[in-house]
């Protein structure tokens, strides 16, 4: 079986770990994780025929005050920028924090997620998308499971590539 | 019928009494009322109260281990002198009858060793070894050193290549992966650059970690260490890793890798 390592990056509160409590159950203590501010899940996903042990590193934060290791971000085969759809800040510099994890990935191209759908109208969310500067490849809501698992299976297939 | 004298007495005598008593008489039957309110209203309540003490007994725990816990933790941090007064008798009892276990189980086996050492053969031996002290040579065969897990991981992404393990661990691809980011947090945060993290010591495990170009090797070992042993893993650790990246083929078959680093840290033992 491939194994392959993912990000999930964004900032401080926008459901990235509640995203993962949806997809995997993690063993790690949070006491454990908020000290050296990753979590590694492990979950297979199928993609096609092919079955793909995705290695998941919940990066908390890329802000430049959070002082995070560079070296999270090195061999990762895809990442996702996951956003709070309810809170400004979380998206308003979002082509900057994108290119940063690019920068320091090494990758091209990042799947965009917007999570906590759940607290927004459709036409909230319509006008929303319409304003934020990068194509949003998906809404998603932990809290009510919606497209979760398609979130993870696009950052396999993109895995893949 | 014409009523008599008496019975005109008596009537008198009985609307004296509803005239008098008349207040009392209202009284009486709202007490009565009330009772049988009551009454009435204890037969509703009393299967609802005994459902629920019911389901206090059961769920106890449930609806009130965390006040109590909480209850507990404050009284102990509060009272810490009582705590530990109450407690040392039973604690102290307990831990007593484990180190004199411990310390029979050690002296049998320091007895064995001991015996074995001064036998004519070891004597023999003796006089061809090295610089190795005999408490050295005793101490290392009381509290033998073994390797209890071997993994191969790729440096950048920390995804696993290969591993050997003697204990049963539940993922080790996720294992590997925090590992890989626990030592990327302590080189950031405590090493100059271009220094990597070595040794982790947790509880009766010392994990080393080698690093290489584009992997690294952790070991995690249990026992006494010496030097002797310590020299004899780095020489298999280097061994290894000279094998790996001479074929990079190890590193994209698990199965080739893991029969390879087997041969190598434990086909000796």
């Amino acid at each position: 079986m491939i194994a392959k390592k993912v990000l999930l990056v964004g900032n401080f509160g926008v459901g990235k770990t509640s995203l993962i409590r949806r997809f995997v159950l993690s063993e790690f203590s949070e006491d454990y994780i908020s000290t050296i501010g990753v979590r590694v899940s492990s979950k297979i996903v199928k993609v096609g025929n092919e079955e793909i042990k995705l290695l998941i590193w919940d990066v908390a934060g890329t802000n430049d005050d959070e002082k995070i290791p560079k070296a999270y971000f090195l061999g990762a085969s895809a990442a996702m920028y996951v956003f709070d759809l309810s809170r400004e800040e979380t998206y308003v510099n979002l082509k900057n924090q994108i290119e940063v994890v690019q920068e320091l990935s090494g990758l091209k191209n990042i799947t965009v997620v917007g999570n906590k759908k759940d607290l927004l109208t459709s036409n909230e969310i319509d006008h929303l998308i319409k304003t934020i500067s990068v194509p949003v490849n998906l809404i998603t809501s932990a809290k009510e499971n919606e497209n979760v698992e398609d979130a993870f299976t696009i950052l396999a297939k993109q895995s893949l590539n | 019928m014409k009523k008599t004298t008496v019975d005109n007495k008596d009537n008198r005598f009985e609307l004296l009494k509803e005239l008098l008593l008349a207040e009392d008489r209202k009284d009486f039957k709202l007490l009565q009322e009330e009772i049988l309110e009551s009454q009435k209203f204890k037969l509703k309540v009393d299967p609802v109260i005994d459902e629920k003490i019911e389901d206090l007994k059961q769920n106890f725990p449930e609806y009130f281990g965390d006040n109590i816990t909480e209850s507990i933790k404050v009284q102990i941090r509060e009272s810490q002198d009582e705590v530990v007064e109450a407690l040392y008798p039973i604690m102290g009892k307990l831990i007593k009858k484990f180190i004199v276990a411990e310390i029979t189980k050690l002296s049998e086996s320091i007895n064995d060793t001991i015996n074995n050492k001064f036998s004519i053969k070891h004597i023999i031996k003796r006089l061809f070894k090295g610089k190795k002290t005999d408490a050295e040579d005793v101490l290392q065969e009381v509290f033998e050193p073994i390797i209890e897990e071997v993994f191969v991981i790729e440096k950048d992404s920390g995804l696993l290549a290969g591993s050997y393990s003697r204990g049963k661990i539940a993922d080790k691809d996720m294992v590997s992966g925090m590992l890989t980011a626990i030592k990327s947090f302590a080189e950031d945060a405590f090493s100059k650059e271009g220094q990597d993290l070595e040794d982790i010591k947790f509880e009766n495990f010392q994990l080393s970690i080698q690093n290489f170009k584009t992997i690294y090797i952790a070991t995690a070992t249990s026992g006494v260490i010496n030097s002797d042993f310590k020299d004899e893993l780095f020489d298999k650790i280097n061994n290894l890793a000279e094998v790996v990246l001479r074929d990079r083929s190890y590193l994209s078959d698990e199965e080739k890798l893991n029969k390879i680093i087997i041969e190598t840290f434990i086909k000796d033992e």
